[in-house]
């Protein structure tokens, strides 16, 4: 299932990567590098999924759930540098679907959004 | 003269003075070496810190590398010829393998800066066993080595970090493995740790051994200490970051448990660690 993904990331360096991957898989992508970035967001359109940079210049990318939930982004999908046990739980209570670690090897994060997406 | 230097000897500066003023000299000096201390460790903490910042920031431009490689490998570009594709699996053997020293890094740091926190649950020690078995499976065979993974039937569940636990199993399994030559015997060994006096918890005891180059009683202390490597010199044989012993001893210690070697030059090595089934705390 194609749909609009947002990738909230920091780094252009990941981001374009992620865009090159996702748009292959024949998805829409939207990059915002901040959290000023994706709070200046439109509503999401059926069918979409955010993933979401913990560590962003301006803040911490949780603290986005909520106010992206509001614009209808309800697909929120953790994806973090910090493979612990602690960030996992944090993200899980503050509301993502799903946590993953950087660097999510390229078939299953297609394979993942897939999923969501549909 | 340092600071350090004139502490340690101070009588001989003090031939003709008074007693009073030799214990004042004394004091004021001692006072030095305490604001040096508090310095310096403060500089060292400061190290750690930047160490674990570099390190997790080092992941971000290796995340990058290694997708835009998956991207080309799993042909979602287009397909590759088989030389463009040893090429790029080249580069992405490489980014992992460099992620993996730069996660070394950051445990270790982490640790040092006491930033890791144990997530006990309850699990079997058997299935980690297992799960490292079938990672290090490759390897193994590739070296042409035996490797023997034996649990006592039974064994009551632990109460540990799952993850921290497949840590120190997989640094102790790597070395095992990295220093067996090729045929060797290499295994894995969990059992009931018989209770001593002092202790009143029953623990886990897990062996790590091989038949490889052993290591010489002198350095049985040394090899858990950070940055040291037996062999140091500039012709390295063995690679890594020289920090897999030191995290492995943090992790069990972190657990209430403690970690030890039993090892000859020539006659292999086997490493211990015990960890109780269930924490006091």
């Amino acid at each position: 299932m194609q749909g609009h993904v947002l990738v909230v990331e920091d780094s252009e360096l990941v981001a374009s990567a992620l865009s090159v991957l996702l748009e292959s898989a024949g998805h829409r992508v939207s990059i915002a590098g901040s959290v000023a970035e994706a709070l200046a967001l439109s509503p999401a359109e059926p069918r979409s999924l955010v993933l979401l940079d913990l560590t962003l210049p301006d803040g911490d990318g949780l603290a986005l759930v909520d106010p992206l939930r509001a614009l209808r982004w309800n697909n929120v999908v953790a994806l973090t540098g910090h493979d612990d046990p602690d960030t996992r739980a944090r993200c899980i209570s503050g509301g993502c679907v799903d946590v993953l670690v950087k660097p999510v090897p390229a078939r299953e994060l297609v394979s993942k959004v897939a999923t969501w997406l549909g | 003269m340092s600071r350090v230097e004139s502490i340690t000897k101070p009588l001989a500066m003090t031939g003709t003075t008074t007693p009073e003023a030799r214990v004042a000299t004394l004091e004021a000096q001692l006072k030095e070496a305490i604001v040096e201390i508090a310095e310096l460790r403060a500089r060292d903490a400061l190290k750690t810190q930047f160490l674990a910042n570099i390190s997790h920031d080092l992941r971000t431009p290796l995340t990058a590398v290694i997708t835009h490689g998956e991207i080309l490998r799993d042909g979602i570009l287009g397909d590759l010829s088989p030389r463009q594709m040893e090429s790029v699996r080249g580069i992405i053997n490489g980014g992992r393998q460099l992620l993996n020293q730069v996660g070394e890094i950051l445990t270790y740091a982490r640790g040092a800066a006491n930033q890791l926190t144990i997530v006990p649950t309850r699990f079997g020690i058997r299935e980690v066993l297992d799960q490292i078995s079938t990672l290090n499976a490759p390897l193994v065979k590739k070296k042409r080595l035996t490797l023997v993974i034996d649990a006592e039937p039974d064994l009551p569940p632990v109460m540990a970090d799952r993850e921290k636990i497949a840590h120190v199993l997989a640094n102790l399994l790597g070395n095992a493995i990295e220093f067996t030559p090729t045929g060797g015997r290499v295994w894995v060994r969990a059992s009931r740790a018989s209770l001593e006096k002092s202790e009143q918890i029953a623990s886990v005891l897990v062996e790590v051994g091989d038949t490889g180059v052993g290591i010489a009683a002198e350095h049985h202390d040394l090899i858990f200490r950070e940055f040291a490597q037996v062999d140091a010199t500039p012709s390295r044989p063995h690679h890594g970051t020289g920090l897999g012993l030191t995290i492995a001893r943090k992790l069990v210690e972190l657990h209430g448990g403690r970690i030890w070697v039993e090892s000859e030059l020539g006659s292999g090595s086997r490493f211990y660690f015990m960890v109780p089934f269930e924490q006091t705390d």
